[in-house]
């Protein structure tokens, strides 16, 4: 069984009074434990698959599943409720919460997945500890470097194990060898858990370490 | 469990204090405004509520206390022969000219009785016996006529109404809504002294009834008696005179205008910070989104902020009301902030500050998902 399937995806904006159709039939899948990395020019759709197998948009039309469980457009609540039991999400700008600490970004992400407290702290602990923090754990954000923010921004997308990971362009923000040891860690992550992940990306380091990679051009995957 | 929406609200100290501030400002505007306001009314009925009548007896559709027609006294009779009645008495009120000893002149409203002991008025009284009053060329000033009078003490003189009277006493508490100074006088010199307004004329008779009377049957009896009069319970003629202060004079207007603009400075203050707020973690909130979070979670982090700042707020604002009490009390006026009204303004500080977050709630609930996306 793949972790994540899309098949035959499309997406139409509403933009004033004409439909701007962004994905023309993208199909994807995903088996776990694997690495895929989707590249594509601005505009061709990235942001929007992306959005759609992390279950933060309904696709217009086509069939999407995730972890075996298929969307179901006009069920909303399904959207949020499999992104909180299966998707893990890596941001481009790490996007951390300022007023909370680095184990605290973690325990808040477990608290929204339904873990509350001692238990809540116990794993938010494990998962800062696991990306190599556990000393900077009580830092803010502010006062952590780049590749230390997207340690962080990894161990609460892996808050309450989810099946399925989506980074969006990681390594952008990040120098050569801070990349380099963040995508080793993805590809311990993806392997050792059986965890499927897909890297959106511009950057040619992540072929290294992916599986495969699939370009998106004009709303349709390529190869 | 983190709580997300406290430690964004604290980790922005400066926007916390500004949103806390605004409402602060707000309730301590309301408290003042409005407890002077109830100040002010209290001092237009407080010897109503002082004087222990069941029933006050006017003349026909007297406006408030102060403004009074007279009546014959001889009206008195008629009442104290009735069943129920245990005791009815004479009461004038009149407007008096006060000689200052700089040569000016001042007003005074004089309120004589024949015996004013069994009625509890004056209630503070401070030098001097009551039954003075009715030895000779006497009169008792309230200390707020300092004021106007300038200072005076027992044994002084002053020209009421070209009468040189002797100060027996000095009272306190007896103030009117127009601030015009109290003085107190025996029955007969009022009529002495005022006769072609007063001889055999009276302002009001007060009725105290007797344990166990009907107070509806006796007051009916009463207006069958005296046609040409009004009759009212004390509530009833203090709520009489309060209204007529309210509608006919603005302050009422004025009230409703203040606390309506000390809710809107406090709402406009809390929505526009919750709203530049809410857009400078926008992108928080879609992260909320994104990592599993619903919109009621974001509801409920914001309502949370809202609740904190009008808590903060309430208690910030209402500090300074109290503290501002004796600097307003030196300025010879009332503020009253009853337990009531102060439950009430924290609840309104409340409700307010969850409708100004609203507008947050509305800005959230149409987040576009991939802005997480987003650099």
């Amino acid at each position: 069984m793949f972790s994540v399937v899309a098949e035959e995806v499309t997406k139409v904006f509403r933009e004033g009074r004409e439909d701007v159709s962004v994905l023309k039939g993208a199909s994807l899948t995903i088996a776990p434990g694997e690495i895929v990395s989707l590249e594509g020019p601005s505009g061709s759709g990235k942001t929007t698959f992306l959005s759609i197998l992390g279950c933060l948009l309904s696709p217009t039309g086509g069939r999407v599943s995730i972890a075996g469980e298929t969307l179901e457009a006009k069920r909303p609540a399904q959207l949020q409720s499999i992104r909180k039991r299966h998707i893990g999400f890596v941001f481009q700008q790490f996007n951390l919460f300022p007023a909370l600490n680095a184990l605290e970004n973690v325990e808040y992400a477990l608290n929204l997945k339904g873990v509350r407290g001692k238990q809540a702290h116990t794993e938010a602990l494990a998962l800062v500890e696991r990306v190599g923090l556990a000393d900077r754990a009580r830092f803010l954000p502010r006062d952590l470097s780049g590749g230390q923010k997207q340690r962080v921004a990894i161990a609460r997308a892996l808050a309450a194990e989810p099946s399925v990971l989506l980074a969006d362009e990681p390594t952008a923000n990040l120098d050569i060898n801070v990349a380099e040891t963040i995508l080793d860690l993805f590809v311990e992550l993806a392997h050792r858990d059986r965890r499927a992940l897909l890297i959106v990306t511009h950057d040619p380091k992540v072929r290294r370490v992916v599986d495969r990679t699939v370009r998106i051009e004009g709303g349709r995957i390529a190869a | 469990m983190v709580d997300l929406g406290l430690k964004t609200l604290l980790h922005d100290k400066l926007r916390f204090a500004i949103t806390t501030m605004g409402v602060a400002f707000a309730v301590t505007l309301v408290l003042v405004q409005i407890g002077l306001f109830v100040g002010l009314l209290d001092n237009s009925t407080i010897t109503i509520r002082k004087i222990d009548a069941d029933l006050w007896i006017t003349s026909k559709n007297s406006p408030n206390l102060d403004f009074v027609h007279q009546f014959p006294e001889s009206n008195v009779y008629r009442v104290r022969s009735l069943p129920g009645v245990e005791r009815a008495d004479n009461l004038i009120l009149s407007f008096m000219q006060v000689a200052l000893p700089t040569g000016a002149e001042e007003t005074t409203i004089v309120y004589a009785m024949k015996d004013f002991e069994p009625w509890g008025i004056p209630w503070h009284l401070r030098g001097g016996q009551l039954d003075d009053l009715r030895r000779g060329n006497f009169v008792m000033f309230d200390e707020s006529a300092e004021k106007r009078f300038g200072a005076f003490q027992v044994g002084d003189y002053r020209e009421v109404n070209g009468r040189r009277l002797r100060i027996v006493g000095v009272t306190s508490e007896a103030k009117s809504f127009t601030t015009t100074p109290i003085a107190f006088m025996a029955y007969e010199k009022a009529q002495e002294i005022q006769p072609d307004l007063l001889s055999g004329k009276t302002s009001y008779i007060v009725v105290k009834l007797a344990p166990g009377a009907d107070r509806e049957l006796v007051r009916r009896e009463i207006a069958q008696r005296l046609p040409y009069n009004d009759v009212y319970t004390s509530a009833e003629w203090a709520e009489r005179s309060r209204d007529y202060w309210i509608e006919n004079t603005g302050i009422g207007f004025n009230a409703f205008l203040t606390v309506f603009l000390g809710c809107l400075v406090g709402v406009v203050v809390v929505a526009q910070t919750l709203y530049a707020s809410t857009m400078e973690h926008i992108k928080e909130f879609g992260t909320v989104k994104a990592i599993g979070g619903s919109n009621l979670d974001i509801y409920r982090m914001l309502a949370k902020q809202a609740s904190i700042a009008a808590g903060f707020g309430f208690v910030l604002g209402y500090l300074p009301a109290q503290l501002l009490k004796p600097v307003v009390a030196q300025a010879d006026l009332k503020l009253i902030i009853e337990p009531g009204f102060t439950i009430l303004v924290a609840l309104g500080t409340l409700g307010l500050c969850l409708c100004s977050a609203l507008i947050a709630f509305r800005k959230v609930a149409g987040i576009d998902p991939a802005l997480v996306f987003r650099s």
